[in-house]
């Protein structure tokens, strides 16, 4: 990741956490793909294995967070690698929380499945799996800016966080729209606010990852700072 | 695994060869030093041997005997020998002293330094007949008498070189970091020699000294020409006086049975004083390390 | 030449090196030094060996001085007073700026005098003065308890920690404002080296301490402020929280993430 320390043995165990973080990554990125292949198919199969990989996030998070507190606990590490550590274990908590929304998606399938409702129900599922797309781009672009420290890619995750919160009120909009014309929707229209609501969240968890990036690298602490300072802070 | 066995018996071989030598080398030290031993356990056995026999209260309160008297002891010798050393002792020691701080603390680079510190090593290799011929031309022979003085002069020359490198070699023991110590604190230079350096050094500044006074108490030559020596009872050091050392020569090497008994007690006397004051001075050493 | 100073923010200034240079013959030891050190806080040294961080401590109590190859040139004041300058005695300035070696230097006396030396130096106390300088001083130092039935005993008898706070003991006892401590803990078991790192944390309520030490983690633990040198420069001087956890030049980070050293 960083320049060599003297300790091989350091360097290694740096570069091993930071690639599962990586891995963690990488699987709840491909759960929330699941998650929102399963509502655009109403595919019942796909949301019950998103389910059953739920558990390997947690594990993941459990996991990690324990080889964290080995590492400081041994290394004592200062400045970029205390930070990097710091910002690890808040990510991991980011990533297992996108986990928790990619199963909450999956449950909603099932539910939405499990009372009957199919594609009969005109519903705009086509323009949340638009959003989901959206926020798996951030959430790609924001691991990929921790796996370069590359901050200026983490400042673009923070501005393109706008567009989703916008994607979601339009969906809201819709689904309020749809719930007047034909109260018979309004339950399962309920629950696709829900998986609104839970990508845009997944949208803040990948803002938050690039907070982190930002943290690593510069030291600034950008959390709650407005853009214009955020841009002052990294250079 | 077989490199592994092939090692184990080079390591074998060579370690039998070490052995053997080992052994060798023990049996030729151990050999060395019971000869030496053997010798010095037969000069110590013919001394006891020779000189207790004579010991007895007359020795310490009677003076020389004319030859062939069946009376008489060494009164005289004990006391000018006590008498001489002691005054030397006393005046070489704060000479050697300060002059050994001097070296130590002071002129550890100096040109003056260096000098005194190889003028030093000369004279304490110097032959002491040397030096007693040297008192004996400066004082002697100018004010025309032999006496007790030149006698403690002569010795003090002796002792001074001694106190001087023991000084300064236990000084130079002290580690720099007690100085500095006591420089940080604000002490001033001598302060910091007298209150510290030299009270850590003081035990083996003491045991210094007494080897100093343990090697005057057997010198014979300095004594030759400067107090000479005296038949009588004399305690007046500006007169001729007598000694151990010197009353032993003249007695040992005399056809009189007495005399030769006399200077058998008397290396007696001699050498149970330097052995007391060499224990003395182990003694004090272990105390302090 | 960069005549930037390094200076903490919003503190009081206790000693000012301004220019300072070093030499042991013509060895450049330190190079041009500029550093503010803040009064009644702990500031430490940090840098790999042979950064010259001792030989800057040495030279606030011009220890250099007993050696004549060694020579300092600069400035360097006390509270806004030349220290260097030949003509002010070094003895004036040494019962101001007191220092704790690395090896503890008992004085070959008793418990008592080791405490009283200093003291007699420059004060004439009567018995019952002296009696409290040295309860007072013991107690500072965090000793007292385990010494108090046995003042009277050798100073050497005492364990390596202890001595080592005797040597601290010592040197408050004379009533210094600043305590320059030169790797004071390195001869030291853990248990003594938390006692000691303990009693700097108090003593900077009344003294300045500057403390030289290569265990980083010592200087993270116990100090306010951080200077970090490397061969004779000053690299870096800050709070040391921010110095560990953000520092601004990539030397120093290199130094304290064991990237080099």
């Amino acid at each position: 990741m960083a320049d060599k320390h003297m300790s091989t043995q350091f360097d290694t165990e740096l570069a091993g956490i930071s690639n599962r973080v990586l891995e963690m990554g990488g699987l709840v990125e491909s759960q929330v793909a699941q998650a929102m292949y399963a509502l655009s198919n109403f595919s019942g199969e796909t949301a019950t294995q998103v389910l059953q990989h739920e558990e390997r996030v947690n594990q993941m998070e459990v996991e990690i967070d324990r080889d964290l507190s080995a590492i400081i606990a041994r290394r004592q590490p200062t400045a970029r690698d205390l930070r990097l550590l710091i910002a690890i274990s808040k990510t991991i908590a980011n990533l297992e929380r996108v986990g928790d929304e990619a199963a909450r998606i999956a449950r909603t399938v099932q539910r939405l499945i499990n009372t009957g409702v199919s594609s009969r129900l005109r519903l705009p599922v086509a323009d949340l799996a638009f959003g989901a797309d959206l926020a798996t781009a951030q959430l790609r672009k924001a691991l990929d800016a921790f796996a370069r420290l590359d901050t200026a890619q983490a400042v673009q995750v923070l501005k393109g966080d706008d567009q989703i919160d916008q994607e979601f009120d339009g969906l809201l909009r819709k689904l309020i729209t749809y719930m007047m014309e034909d109260p018979r929707t309004i339950s399962s229209s309920i629950d696709l606010v829900f998986v609104a609501k839970a990508i845009e969240r997944v949208g803040d968890h990948a803002k938050n990852l690039s907070e982190a990036v930002i943290y690593i690298v510069k030291g600034a602490d950008v959390r709650h700072t407005a853009m214009a300072d955020v841009e002052d802070a990294i250079r | 695994m077989s490199t592994l066995t092939q090692l184990d018996a080079a390591r074998m071989r060579k370690h039998v060869g070490r052995k053997r030598v080992n052994a060798i080398a023990l049996t030729l030290s151990l050999g060395a030093m019971a000869f030496g031993l053997f010798w010095l356990a037969w000069i110590l056995f013919e001394t006891v041997r020779l000189g207790l026999g004579g010991m007895a209260l007359s020795v310490f309160t009677q003076s020389t005997p004319p030859p062939q008297e069946l009376t008489g002891g060494l009164a005289n010798a004990i006391v000018g020998s006590g008498i001489m050393v002691a005054l030397a002792t006393a005046i070489g020691t704060p000479v050697g002293v300060m002059a050994g701080v001097y070296l130590a603390e002071y002129g550890q680079k100096t040109w003056l330094g260096r000098i005194t510190q190889f003028i030093n090593d000369i004279l304490l290799s110097a032959p002491s007949i040397v030096i007693g011929l040297f008192v004996y031309a400066v004082i002697v022979a100018r004010f025309k008498s032999f006496s007790g003085w030149a006698g403690v002069f002569a010795l003090s020359l002796i002792v001074i070189p001694v106190v001087i490198r023991t000084t300064e070699n236990m000084l130079v023991l002290i580690p720099n970091s007690l100085r500095e110590a006591a420089y940080a604190l604000g002490t001033p230079k001598w302060k910091v020699i007298w209150s510290v350096t030299l009270k850590a050094a003081r035990a083996g500044v003491v045991t210094g000294v007494l080897l100093a006074l343990a090697r005057i108490a057997g010198e014979t030559a300095p004594l030759l020409f400067t107090a000479l020596s005296n038949q009588f009872f004399s305690a007046d050091l500006g007169e001729p006086m007598a000694s151990l050392p010197v009353t032993i020569f003249k007695f040992a090497m005399s056809p009189y049975e007495n005399w030769r008994q006399l200077a058998w007690t008397g290396v007696f006397i001699i050498t149970l004083a330097v052995l007391a004051l060499n224990i003395l001075a182990r003694v004090l050493f272990r105390n302090k390390h | 030449m960069d005549m930037k100073v390094e200076t903490p923010v919003g503190e009081r200034i206790k000693i000012a090196a301004r220019d300072l240079n070093f030499y042991y013959g013509s060895f450049h030891a330190l190079k041009h030094v500029n550093l503010d050190i803040p009064d009644r806080k702990v500031t430490a040294f940090i840098g790999p060996s042979g950064c010259g961080k001792s030989t800057l401590l040495r030279v606030f109590n011009r220890m250099y001085e007993l050696y004549p190859e060694q020579r300092a040139e600069g400035r360097l004041t006390l509270d806004g007073n030349d220290i260097l300058d030949r003509k002010l005695d070094v003895t004036l300035v040494r019962a101001k700026i007191g220092m704790v070696f690395q090896k503890p230097t008992p004085f070959p006396m008793s418990i008592y005098d080791n405490i009283a030396f200093g003291v007699r130096l420059f004060e004439t106390l009567p018995r019952v003065e002296m009696d409290e300088r040295v309860e007072w001083a013991l107690k500072k130092a965090a000793l007292w308890t385990e010494v108090k039935d046995k003042l009277g005993q050798s100073g050497a008898s005492l364990s390596g920690g202890q001595q080592q706070r005797l040597c601290i003991a010592r040197g408050i006892a004379i009533k210094p404002e600043v305590l320059l401590l030169d790797e004071p803990c390195s001869a030291l078991d853990p248990i003594s080296t938390g006692k000691i790192e303990e009693l700097i944390h108090e003593l900077k309520t009344d003294y300045t301490v500057v403390i030289v030490t290569h265990n980083m983690q010592q200087a993270a633990r116990v100090s306010d402020y951080t200077a970090y040198m490397y061969l004779g420069d000053l690299i870096e001087f800050g709070p040391t929280s921010e110095l560990f956890m953000k520092p601004k030049k990539k030397d120093t980070e290199d130094y304290i993430t064991g990237r080099f050293g």
